[in-house]
């Protein structure tokens, strides 16, 4: 499926970016999907992750671009380095934040995301609130033409590749003990404690890899594309909002909800910047209302239990 | 050495003393009924035993190891298994699902792999006459039928004890028979003690239980074999009320 909307936007002429803006709301529901969806918290401080993927490819960039034997290995450290940091910090806060449930999670993570983006504008870590910026050294590393490549092109293929990865350790994930445990503790956390399922254990693996996904996307979408990183446009909790409501549009815990919902936001938010400019946001939201109301299952939700019983069963997972 | 014991456990909310001072020892292979009125701290003590709360005084011991304060999950993969007074069916699973979820993540030595645990499952079904609903979503089962899943997803864990939390309130006596007849028989062949909380199906005591514990305002009043608690004045009292002096 993100096989196609690759070829979709790569093969149809003035259509990559819209291709790339889907992919990238597609994977963040993916990747936001594995721990909202499976374990049913809400994260309002996720945006955190993909920030600190976007400054751990952004640290990379900034030591290792004049280390020239490195080449085009030097991405594949800063991917890393994306998800150690944001793999990192979603332990830290795993560990403590989820000892806490519901409302009380959710509140917890949005003051780590706050205190963090202040945090290193007050002690003007990484460049503190001025950010690092990564465009000349791109350039000394892979050229001018290499790295505009790099930023117009294999920006959004990692991106793609990150939904796809989501996608993937999803479907794992729900073939596996880890889905098992993780639908119960969903459905009813003292039960399943009390069936024996480590129900704390399940949720720090959801939370990492989540977060570790997330860190992917950010050092994808932000570094590489935009070529720099700011604390206030990184530490943004809209794209948090963002994330919910793709997954809830589409369908939480479903496998296929975050492609639906994130391209039909996708599709929503750009088609009515283009036909609406200035108005599209007030448009959008009584849309997306109307959406949850008639759909609070989401769209791969209603379509799962339409097909129930029947030959389509396995295909809508 | 007994299975599980007790001594002297006490838990209290705030001013109620909701257990106070509570010793028992439960052998392997027995089967108890604890019974009590509403608000005798029935319910309280199952949560003790199955690690829902830790108590405030006193002691559990199960299989020669304390587990006074290990959280539930570890005292599920040592065989304590429960079902619960208000069905908690994961809902979105199916009956098969939920079932599978106790062989999957049940007592250790017997948890098993997503494949072997609902064929584990499937067999558990069909023992239990359940089979055809295997596929059904568990929220969409009757109340009866949930009670029944959750003995089946209890039993998948294969315990050492088996916890029942009121399993046969609300059923009709032809059903209770039947399940009274099939826990004696998994009881005997899988040699698991069992302890069925009951409030006031007395069908249910007398067919099942060999020994009754009473409890009463959190205490335990009596211990006896069946036919003799039973037969107790002060047993009658506590659920009939004193007789009128003249």
């Amino acid at each position: 499926m993100y096989g196609l909307l690759f070829l979709f936007g790569h093969y149809t002429e003035g259509m990559w970016q819209a291709a790339a803006l889907c992919a990238f709301y597609a994977a963040l529901g993916q990747a936001f999907n594995v721990f909202l969806g499976m374990t049913g918290y809400v994260d309002f401080g996720y945006v955190a992750f993909m920030a600190l993927g976007a400054y751990g490819m952004a640290l990379t960039v900034a030591n290792l671009y004049d280390v020239a034997w490195l080449g085009s290995g030097m991405i594949l450290i800063g991917l890393i380095a994306a998800m150690v940091f944001s793999g990192l910090l979603s332990m830290v806060v795993g560990a403590i934040a989820l000892r806490l449930r519901g409302a009380y999670f959710a509140i917890a993570t949005i003051g780590v995301n706050e205190g963090f983006r202040f945090l290193l504008e007050g002690i003007k870590l990484w460049g503190g609130s001025e950010g690092i910026i990564i465009s000349s050294k791109l350039r000394d590393a892979f050229g001018s033409d290499g790295a505009s490549r790099l930023s117009t092109f294999w920006a959004d293929t990692f991106v793609f590749l990150t939904a796809a990865l989501a996608a993937l350790i999803t479907l794992l994930y729900m073939q596996s003990r880890i889905g098992y445990a993780l639908t119960a503790l969903r459905e009813d956390e003292d039960a399943a404690k009390v069936m024996g399922v480590n129900t704390t254990k399940y949720k720090i693996i959801a939370f990492i890899t989540s977060a570790s996904l997330g860190g992917l996307i950010g050092a994808s979408a932000w570094t590489l594309k935009l070529t720099y990183v700011f604390p206030a446009d990184a530490f943004a909790i809209h794209y948090t909002v963002e994330a919910i409501v793709i997954v809830i549009l589409g369908g939480a815990g479903t496998l296929m909800g975050p492609v639906a919902g994130g391209i039909l936001y996708a599709a929503l938010k750009y088609g009515l910047g283009v036909t609406f400019p200035g108005l599209q946001l007030l448009i959008l939201a009584p849309i997306i209302i109307v959406i949850i109301v008639v759909m609070p299952e989401g769209l791969i939700g209603v379509l799962k239990a339409k097909v129930r019983g029947t030959v389509l069963q396995k295909f809508i997972v | 050495m007994s299975l599980l014991q007790l001594e002297g456990v006490t838990k209290r909310f705030g001013g109620l003393l909701a257990i106070d001072n509570v010793s028992l020892e439960i052998d392997s292979g027995e089967a108890i009924s604890i019974v009590g009125p509403n608000g005798s701290g029935k319910t309280t003590l199952f949560n003790l035993i199955s690690g829902v709360y830790a108590p405030d005084q006193g002691k559990v011991v199960f299989d020669g190891l304390e587990i006074t304060h290990l959280p539930p999950y570890r005292r599920a993969h040592l065989g304590i298994g429960r079902t619960f007074q208000i069905p908690r069916p994961f809902g979105s699973l199916t009956v098969r699902e939920n079932v599978a979820v106790g062989a999957m993540f049940g007592a250790h030595e017997h948890s098993m792999g997503v494949d072997a645990a609902l064929k584990s499952a499937d067999e558990r079904l069909r023992l239990m006459g359940f089979y055809e609903l295997r596929e059904r979503p568990a929220r969409e089962l009757t109340p009866v039928e949930m009670k029944m899943m959750e003995i089946a997803r209890a039993l998948a864990m294969k315990p050492k004890l088996l916890l029942l939390d009121e399993s046969m309130a609300g059923m009709p006596p032809k059903d209770i028979d039947a399940l009274v007849q099939l826990l004696k028989g998994i009881k005997q062949k899988e040699g698991i003690a069992v302890i069925a909380m009951v409030e006031h199906i007395m069908r249910a005591v007398v067919g099942f239980a060999e020994r009754v514990i009473v409890l009463y305002q959190g205490r335990k009043m009596l211990e006896a074999p069946t036919a003799q608690a039973l037969s107790d004045p002060r047993v009658v009292d506590v659920y009939l009320g004193k007789e009128l002096e003249q």
